[in-house]
């Protein structure tokens, strides 16, 4: 293993270290509330970033499998299913959805599954709001702990950037980023651009799913219209392309960057935040189209030919020394 | 023996009949170079025979199988590998992904990223782009460019290799570098179709030629002979020349 590598590794860990004793130390619920937020977050857009980010498909409906699979848990864990098979069944339930919709709309191309997944996720938020007007309760206030719940969704988080970057070192993930880069090239290479996007959509759509899961699970009442609001989609998008869209890391410090922003300018100027970030999202797709996480390469780069410079000049004296002693 | 056969193909687009009635065939081991005026059905023939767009009628046959109208992946892990007129590489990868993508999925893929990666550095090789394996399509040349497009679709370990006016845009050394490299792709028993705009192009690889002409082919033959066909010339230069 490389010395990068390792140090990579050891970062990680005591991450997930500090992530698991965190509750334990802190035993203030905002503060866990507020990671659990982030968490949530960085799910939702990691989650998000495998089909938009690896695989180049805009998916503007991400809410709908979010919503489905909050929906599905909710009302089979409300009605007495066993909590263990309904929480899975938020996942499966978001994987039919996104199978239904991506089937028709990627056998057309450009941007009708950007419009098919928006239209869905619109629709599925008014339907949910007409058929099922009322707050759902969570079943068993009495033993609700907020332990459980946090660690569900640090589990589930790390699951998710796990399965991520794994599929993307794997040939399945060489396919989607190759028809990302070019579906006609890639198609004439042996790829079918089809069976890949339906992988990546799957894929995407079970966590997202699984994240409405373990929303359903954590709070205590909602609306079932709620998840599938359009902010469900379009923040966690934004925070992928703040972070860096097809990086593993990118979605994650875009998650977090996102919620302490928003959380600073909230507190300080209210519903003018929106403009705040709309005008940041501008700016980075502009400007910054890798990402924060961007910055950071650029920053290594110039750092290594800074090092290289020196070097160089260095050398240089040195012969320019040994030539000036040769010549006395 | 005959690895393709192509018999009375026909596609039109709307009102227009760009391929009309086509009758040629390839056989194993042959270079066989497609000229013709522009839109004269060229670059149609060869989406035909990729699956690129699906024949109106008639039959495609390759290796005694019928393909006309296959997905074109499916085309492509059949044998039939092909590059574009204007290269499609993938911009944010490397040249060795690049290669890498196609000896992944394309016939007989190397489901192994490991040992999918050793052969597309050794591919690399044989086109000459061997020192420049870990660089960013971004940062390639346009002559470069093409190599990789030729390593790419060899990467796929076709039968049939199909080149899209692979010698457009460059200039004469490059152009002969390019002859080379088609000669030197013949020696390891890979059928050639080359479609060129420019005659001289084809004249210096292949061992036949046919030439097209508003979605039909009006003549076929041996190199020195078509250069000396009246109807080529006329097609090329106008009437008064022939």
């Amino acid at each position: 293993m490389k010395k990068n590598n390792i140090i990579k590794l050891i970062l990680i860990i005591v991450v997930v270290a500090l992530l698991v004793v965190l509750p334990l130390v802190i035993k203030n619920d905002s503060t866990i509330n507020l990671v659990i937020l982030v968490l949530l977050y960085i799910l939702l857009a990691s989650s998000w970033n495998i089909l938009g980010g690896y695989t180049g498909q805009t998916n503007l409906g991400h809410a709908a499998f979010f919503g489905v699979g909050s929906l599905t848990t909710r009302l089979l864990w409300v009605n007495g299913v066993p909590f263990l098979l309904s929480f899975l069944a938020g996942g499966v339930v978001a994987v039919i959805l996104a199978l239904i919709i991506g089937a028709p709309a990627f056998k057309l191309r450009g941007v009708y599954f950007a419009i098919g997944t928006l239209a869905l996720a619109q629709m599925l938020n008014l339907t949910v709001g007409n058929i099922l007007p009322e707050m759902s309760y969570n079943p068993d206030l009495a033993n609700y702990q907020l332990l459980p719940r946090y660690y569900l969704f640090l589990g589930l988080t790390l699951i998710t950037i796990l399965t991520a970057a794994i599929l993307v070192k794997s040939r399945i993930g060489l396919g989607m980023m190759a028809v990302r880069e070019g579906e006609d090239a890639a198609e004439s290479l042996g790829i079918s651009a089809l069976k890949h996007k339906l992988i990546a959509l799957s894929i995407s759509a079970f966590f997202a799913g699984m994240a409405g899961a373990a929303f359903a699970y954590y709070h205590v009442s909602f609306y079932y219209y709620m998840p599938f609001g359009s902010e469900w989609t379009f923040d966690p998008m934004m925070m992928a392309y703040i972070g860096g869209t097809g990086t593993i890391i990118g979605p994650i410090i875009g998650a977090v960057f996102f919620v302490l922003l928003k959380q600073l300018l909230v507190w300080n100027v209210g519903e003018y935040h929106l403009i705040i970030f709309g005008t940041l999202f501008i700016l980075i797709v502009l400007f910054l189209p890798g990402g924060l996480v961007e910055i950071w390469q650029k920053f290594r780069t110039f750092l290594t030919k800074k090092t290289k410079r020196r070097k160089k000049v260095l050398l240089k004296a040195t012969i320019q020394n040994e030539d000036g002693i040769q010549r006395e | 023996m005959q690895l393709l056969t192509v018999e009375k193909l026909c596609k039109s687009f709307g009102g227009l009949k760009a391929i009309n009635n086509l009758d040629f065939h390839v056989n194993e081991g042959e270079i066989v170079g497609i000229i013709g005026p522009n839109g004269s059905g060229k670059t149609t023939s060869l989406n035909l025979l990729t699956g690129f767009l699906k024949p109106n009628s008639g039959r495609i046959n390759f290796r005694g199988e019928e393909i006309g109208g296959l997905p074109r992946h499916i085309v492509c892990q059949k044998g039939i590998a092909r590059t574009f007129q204007l290269c499609k590489p993938f911009m944010d990868f490397t040249a060795m992904q690049n290669v890498m993508v196609a000896r992944a999925y394309g016939r007989k893929p190397s489901a192994n990223l490991h040992i999918a990666e050793k052969e597309s550095i050794d591919i690399l090789e044989q086109v000459g782009l061997g020192s420049k394996a870990g660089i960013l399509v971004k940062d390639l040349r346009v002559m470069e460019r093409k190599r990789l497009e030729l390593a790419r679709a060899l990467a796929t370990k076709p039968y049939l290799l199909l080149l899209d006016e692979l010698m457009a845009g460059l200039n004469l050394t490059e152009a002969d570098e390019a002859c080379k490299l088609i000669n030197q792709i013949r020696e390891s028993n890979i059928t050639i179709i080359m479609v060129e705009h420019i005659v001289k192009a084809v004249t210096c690889v292949s061992d036949r030629i046919i030439v097209f002409n508003m979605g039909e082919k009006i003549a076929e033959g041996q190199p020195e002979e078509i250069v000396h066909n009246p109807k080529v010339i006329e097609v090329y230069l106008g009437k008064s020349h022939a």
